[in-house]
């Protein structure tokens, strides 16, 4: 048995720390570690301050899932106030989403997770004019055809790749050069040597190396409506009522009017054709190599149980609390299946409701093997809105609090919590969405698809076409739950116009209203409220959950898709999917665990979004300033 | 140690053309905001300076800043990355992790000795001796410390950096602050904003690269080029704030008109930044242009201001109550200019008190 240490884990946001105990002779994982290192205690920083404020504050959870958080909060605190946000808003917020789903998914591909699938050292030994062919190639077998119900407002799609032999030996002098030179730069130190390497062809590696490069200067271009809509990205602005952005196609000054829209549509049919063109092809192709080779491993808990609250309100909604949220949703995942890994006919369904808000029971976070406690309930879980915690380092197994050899795995070991649905833990993300969505339809619960829920199954029956495998057998795994980050790009790159569409159509009746400011003066607000705000972000379910009192924000707390994902194990609940997956997953060379690495990387980790802290209830919280000389002065 | 690459080299070495060189020398000297008199200086530096070695570390943050930075257009993400300088460890893009990213740091470290530029993006976190952010093993403190004591020089990147930024907004739960005091006295450039502008980013280490000196820093560390401009001087809504027409609440006829947002809550009137004259997006938008107040993110305590941020700088200061401008309808302009100069009159009182304490860090 050999102990592993993976600390820090790149290619992700944030703090990350894995550790395995592996079995050198067979490879297996027999325990795995996930800690989230690093506590900023954002949520105890709301407390008192203004609900509209809520979402600038909060949205610095995250700037890779940028936006994200902002949403989640705007909705949270509409929920509580009862506000009802304009046609438009509504619109425009779903654009928003998937302008940040469809640029997150194509940067976590080429950027965060490639890398550990493909080789620039081993582009090297491929033939450009063989790489030509084989982007042809690629670009004929793995493309995907389904689209929505949406305008076509091109002539032609702007963003093809280039297959001559030309550039891609421009690719390799630039990349052969940076290898000559010595100095790798972000290449440098990677176990370019692993065997997982040679499972791809040279030219795979060089047409992957090649879109990684232009990936980096073109992921921009997907964001401008961020920056239409909300001045800016990374951190758009948003308002609690609505958007900031008015609409008016008489005042030359206005934020939004003929003009800025048109840039918008332009950013998402880039994105269209970057997902059609590009991503969907690369996935394809180096996924059936990894699948046809019998890399099927990396599942863990995908196959036991997934969670999601649902995506896209097609119209305004009335509230989240009062179910209105579930009741008009573009897709209906909204729920959890477990035992998806045993079969269709073992699967069950549960759906999640507007009573599973309110229930004491259903939404709980417990900190066994956190780095918190709760005085005077100890061993308990608490609902969001009741959330009374206070942290608890307990240092390392090996090591000092600030020199850390090895973790302690029957102790706390994280600032991650452990959140369960119905006392269970779960995985979230887009491999969720599509094992809900096909469970349901496999037994009959979906009833009439919307045209996005037909277009997953869709995908996933074109997907088990190109693998030869039951999408039961091939979904839950790495490369599945990487696969269906793909799929759901390409739904979101349709769905981004498919709300655009609905935008321009609305506008087009004469309605511009985009904020809602009737109960914008706290005067209007009741003395005390509570909401929820749901979102499936990129990473999977985002709940913000807020409690107010006197027109401030008595306690607010989120529990972030990561959260879901990385958290520590619990003792009856058993481990967490990042936990599971690594102990799903073959170690080939125990000193170079690049699959430990790539399975974590599978669910696009993002720990700043994870780790986090409620507020104590009545507890006076000790105040430090920000003078340098003040590390020891604290004032109670 | 061996000889390293300046950027003339790297376009010999691609086989691209001196013209090709060129150009590219005077789309930087745009970018930085220089005259065109000062093309053949950055030719100069482009010819015989060696591309640098960064190495960026993240503290307590969010990674928005080096998302900002790969946002950059102009130059392009790719050949700053690949070209201009040499990324030799980042979290977020570097290809290795674990144990031999660490060595890598530390050959790095060694190889580079006193010549290489630390990007620190994230704030420290000093409380119960910084274990609250925790990185291979150590404190972001440790790493902190050992990374800038054999640097070059030091760029802060966003507001957690430069000054705690969000964490250390109050109670500031994990006694978050800025670097600049626990790098030893070396030179930091603040880069604040959350996140900056990715032209601003990428346009600091632009100078950096080519000019191998820090750009000229005003009294908080801040490059002046990108930081000397009130964002209330160079709106283009500003014409509205004279003329004392106001949206009042969102979504208003003033809202869809494009009035200024002073009344809304807008920061500009105290915030200094590039929002105004680069914006977002190669001049694209910024939160104004898209009808959202200034929320000031680049100012050192912008989340703890005093007034919340969706109110209004509740009689701002030197601006007086503007409501009074409003309502002297036909005295609006004359009013309004009035309580503008004034403001500005004590604008600059307050930057020459602080050119007083101004040390020079070139």
């Amino acid at each position: 048995m050999k102990h592993v240490v993976v600390d820090p884990v790149t290619r992700i946001e944030g703090h990350l720390r894995a550790e395995i105990t592996v079995d050198e002779a067979s490879g297996k994982v027999t325990d795995a570690i996930s800690s989230g290192t690093a506590w900023r205690g954002l949520e105890i920083i709301m407390k008192d301050r203004d609900p509209r404020d809520a979402w600038a504050y909060i949205q610095r959870i995250c700037g890779v899932c940028t936006t994200a958080h902002a949403l989640a909060s705007v909705r949270a605190v509409e929920d509580a106030l009862g506000i009802t946000v304009p046609k438009n808003a509504n619109y425009i917020r779903n654009i928003m989403a998937a302008t940040l789903t469809v640029q997150d998914h194509i940067v976590h591909f080429y950027h965060l997770h490639a890398l550990d699938w493909v080789s620039p050292v081993d582009a090297l030994a491929a033939d450009p004019t063989a790489t030509a062919n084989l982007q042809n190639t690629v670009l004929g077998a793995y493309q995907l055809p389904m689209r929505g119900p949406v305008s076509v407002t091109e002539a032609y799609p702007k963003a093809f790749p280039e297959a001559t032999p030309a550039y891609f030996a421009a690719i390799q002098a630039k990349v052969k050069a940076i290898v000559d030179s010595g100095q790798l730069g972000i290449f440098s130190a990677q176990w370019w040597d692993h065997p997982d390497y040679k499972l791809l062809p040279p030219e795979v590696h060089l047409v992957a190396v090649a879109h990684y490069l232009e990936m980096l200067d073109k992921h921009r271009e997907l964001v401008t409506p961020h920056v239409i809509f909300g001045g800016k990205n990374p951190h758009p602005h948003y308002v609690v009522g609505g958007m900031p952005c008015s609409i008016s196609m008489d005042d030359g000054n206005a934020p939004i009017n003929t003009a800025r829209l048109a840039i918008v549509d332009r950013a998402i049919n880039l994105g269209r054709a970057l997902v059609n063109e590009y991503y969907l092809p690369d996935l394809l192709a180096i996924g059936n190599i990894y699948v046809k080779a019998g890399r099927v491993d990396g599942g863990g808990m995908a196959k036991e149980r997934v969670l999601s609250f649902g995506m896209y309100p097609m119209e305004t909604f009335s509230g989240a609390s009062n179910g209105d949220f579930f009741k008009n949703l573009l897709i209906r995942c909204n729920g959890v299946v477990e035992d998806f890994g045993k079969g269709m006919a073992a699967a069950k369904f549960h759906e999640f409701q507007a009573e599973d808000i309110q229930a004491p029971d259903t939404i709980t976070e417990g900190v066994e093997h956190a780095w918190y406690e709760y005085p005077g309930m100890e061993g308990k879980d608490l609902h969001p809105w009741e959330g009374v915690t206070k942290d608890k380092f307990t240092g390392p197994k090996e090591g000092t609090g600030t020199e850390w050899k090895t973790l302690n795995e029957s102790g706390k070991y994280s600032w991650l919590k452990t959140p369960k649905w119905k006392g269970k833990l779960c995985e979230v993300g887009p491999l969720a969405h599509y094992i809900i969505i096909y469970t349901k339809a496999q037994k009959g619960l979906l009833g009439d698809p919307t045209w996005a829920e037909k277009m997953m199954l869709d995908q996933i029956q074109a997907v088990s076409g190109v693998l030869g495998l039951a999408p039961e057998v091939w979904m839950p795994t790495m490369v599945g739950r990487t696969a269906c980050r793909g799929l759901d790009c390409q739904l979101h790159a349709e769905i981004n116009k498919f709300f655009f569409d609905k935008l321009v159509a609305n506008i087009k009746t004469g309605d511009t209203k985009v904020a809602n400011t009737e109960k914008w003066d706290p005067s209007s607000w009741p003395k005390e409220a509570k909401g929820v705000g749901f979102y499936e972000a990129p990473r999977g379910a985002l709940s913000h959950w807020i409690q107010i009192k006197d027109t401030k924000t008595a306690n607010y707390q989120c529990i972030v898709p990561t959260t879901w994902n990385a958290c520590p194990r619990d003792d009856k609940a058993g481990h967490g999917a990042y936990e599971m997956a690594m102990m799903d997953t073959k170690v080939q060379v125990p000193d170079k665990p690049l699959e430990i690495a790539k399975v974590i990387r599978s669910f696009d980790p993002c720990m700043a979004c994870a780790t986090h802290m409620y507020n104590t209830k009545g507890e006076r919280i000790k105040t430090v300033t920000t003078d340098p000389y003040a590390a020891t002065r604290m004032e109670d | 140690m061996e000889k390293r690459e300046s950027m003339w080299d790297a376009y010999l070495r691609k086989g691209m053309s001196r013209r090709s060189f060129i150009k590219g020398c005077v789309a930087l000297t745009s970018l930085m905001g220089l005259s065109t008199d000062m093309v053949s200086k950055v030719v100069e530096a482009a010819e015989t300076k060696p591309l640098p070695v960064v190495v960026w570390i993240h503290g307590h943050e969010c990674t928005g800043c080096d998302e900002s930075f790969i946002r950059s257009a102009a130059p392009l993400a790719s050949d700053v990355v690949l070209n201009s300088i040499a990324l030799e460890y980042d979290h977020l893009l570097s290809a290795a992790c674990g144990e031999p990213f660490e060595a890598h740091l530390d050959q790095t470290i060694e190889k580079y000795k006193g010549q290489y530029i630390l990007a620190v993006e994230g704030a420290v976190s000093t409380k119960d001796n910084g274990i609250y952010c925790m990185s291979g093993g150590h404190t972001f403190t440790h790493l902190l410390q050992k990374a800038a004591a054999n640097s070059m020089a030091i760029i802060a990147y966003g507001t957690c950096a430069a000054s705690g930024g969000i964490q250390a907004a109050a109670p500031n739960p994990t006694g978050s602050a800025g670097i600049s005091h626990f790098v030893g006295g070396k030179p930091v450039v603040n880069v604040p904003g959350c996140p900056p502008i990715p032209e601003v980013m990428t346009g600091v280490v632009m100078h950096l690269a080519l000019f191998g000196t820090l750009p000229p820093l005003d009294s908080q560390g801040r490059p002046k080029q990108f930081f000397g401009n009130r964002l209330h001087d160079t709106c283009y809504r500003r014409p509205f704030f004279d003329a004392g027409m106001f949206a009042e609440n969102y979504d208003d006829a003033g809202a869809k008109a494009g009035w200024c947002l002073y009344k809304l809550g807008c920061r500009g009137p105290e915030t200094y930044c590039s929002c105004g004259n680069l914006r977002w997006f190669q001049g694209m938008s910024y939160p104004v242009q898209s009808g959202a107040a200034c929320i000031g993110c680049t100012n050192a305590d912008f989340w703890d201001s005093g007034a919340n941020l969706s109110e209004r700088l509740a009689k701002y200061g030197p601006l007086g109550d503007v409501d009074k401008i409003g309502v002297a309808l036909t005295a609006a302009t004359a009013v309004g200019v009035a309580a503008h100069a004034a403001a500005s009159v004590v604008q600059k009182k307050t930057s020459a008190k602080h050119e007083g304490e101004q040390v020079t860090k070139e």
